[in-house]
């Protein structure tokens, strides 16, 4: 990287954001970033109870083990998107986290991108004492051992990013058992609070999503991090808004 | 109308998605097939494009992995030069692709749908994404040619 540039990683934390909100939200920034009225920035969140499925409709409708009907009963909202991947879950206690990225500036092709993801989780993973990797060929996400930590699902649009990666800090794992998460039969999904050995305390949620943001930036090739708080971010988000109508 | 730039290779231009375009002379002397393709030949119908690697991504190296499936446009639609018209996905991530011309799309390969690892295996041949009847053979100027595309793609894997 050339020596002496900034390059700055802005961070908006959201607290919990319906998913179709955050959709909205992403598609208007994007725009915005492919325009240079915005820089890189990642959102930093968390969704109430959703079952979201991927671009490969029937594949991802046939992980979806009870109907939909029964899932709403639960409380989950269900929602059909442009990401990759197949059907997974969000929910409260996961950290999400959406980069909203040039990749050309960065010097990142798709594939290092998404490895970057991986290796923020990882490497989260890792400072509370818990062994990460990332999947086996064929499959994306985190896993510890044959346990799936975190998910990753992305879009690229003409060399800018969307969509992201969840982390599941302590989630309620009941809801994935109605799904075959990812597509991927025969394995387990499980939590930080699962796998950190007895007697670890963790520390608050906003804590994980900071400890993300920061390791997401670092491996990115970013220099800062700027951190915008909730009262900024909506401001910045109704300026969004107004722009796109 | 003929195809004024068909005796040299043509690469799509930096923002869209990497793509050579095969031409026709007699059936489709105003169309062109987007396609995948084998080494160029010269010639007054020869001019071709392909679909490089996984598409969107910026770098020829750092290419998105196996490609698990490919989203067609109907027959019939428009596509933009530089517009999105499809998307491309890998087990890492899902890309956007971008027509590289203008026109109506007037045959999709549907054996992408049952196989879209044709992508990465037959690039040059069976993995064909779209056939598009040009509405402005202008815009083929506009591209990259061979030794523009080339130096680009150094300058990318350079990074």
């Amino acid at each position: 990287m050339s020596g002496g540039a900034r390059r700055v990683l802005e961070a908006w934390s959201l607290g919990v954001v319906k998913y179709g909100e955050a959709l909205q939200l992403q598609e208007r920034l994007v725009a915005d970033r492919k325009a240079g009225r915005v820089g890189d920035l990642v959102l930093s969140l968390q969704h109430p109870p959703t079952y979201t499925l991927g671009k490969r409709r029937e594949k991802a409708e046939r992980n979806l083990l009870a109907p939909e009907a029964e899932l709403r009963a639960l409380g989950a909202e269900i929602h059909r998107t442009e990401r990759g991947g197949d059907v997974t879950f969000h929910g409260p206690r996961q950290a999400v986290l959406y980069p909203i990225l040039s990749l050309r500036p960065l010097g990142l092709g798709a594939r290092r991108y998404v490895e970057g993801l991986e290796s923020a989780m990882i490497q989260v993973a890792a400072l509370h004492g818990v062994t990460a990797r990332p999947g086996d060929p064929g499959e994306t996400g985190v896993w510890v051992g044959d346990r799936k930590i975190g998910a990753i699902g992305v879009r690229i649009s003409s060399g800018f990013t969307w969509h992201g990666l969840a982390f599941n800090i302590d989630p309620d794992l009941g809801y994935f058992e109605h799904i075959v998460p990812c597509g991927i039969t025969g394995k387990g999904v499980t939590s930080l609070r699962r796998e950190v050995r007895d007697g670890v305390e963790l520390p608050g949620d906003e804590v994980i999503h900071d400890q993300l943001v920061r390791c997401l930036g670092r491996t990115l090739g970013f220099t800062d991090v700027e951190f915008r708080d909730d009262s900024e971010c909506g401001d910045m988000i109704a300026a969004a808004a107004a722009r796109q109508s | 109308m003929a195809m004024a730039a068909s005796s040299r290779l043509l690469w799509a231009s930096r923002a869209a998605a990497y793509l050579r375009i095969s031409t026709f002379p007699r059936a489709f002397s105003t169309g062109m097939c987007l396609s995948p393709s084998p080494p160029c030949r010269r010639g007054s119908y020869s001019t071709r494009f392909a679909l490089l690697n996984s598409v969107p991504s910026f770098g020829f190296q750092d290419h998105l992995g196996d490609v698990v499936y490919v989203e067609l446009p109907e027959v019939g639609i428009s596509v933009s030069q530089g517009k999105n018209f499809g998307a491309v996905e890998s087990v890492k991530a899902t890309s956007d692709i971008n027509s590289p011309v203008s026109g109506e799309v007037i045959e999709v390969n549907e054996k992408l749908s049952e196989e879209p690892g044709l992508v990465n295996a037959s690039p040059y041949d069976k993995g064909w994404i779209i056939k598009v009847k040009l509405s402005d053979s202008g815009e083929l100027s506009s591209l990259m040619d061979e030794e523009k595309y080339s130096k680009f793609c150094e300058e990318e894997d350079n990074h």
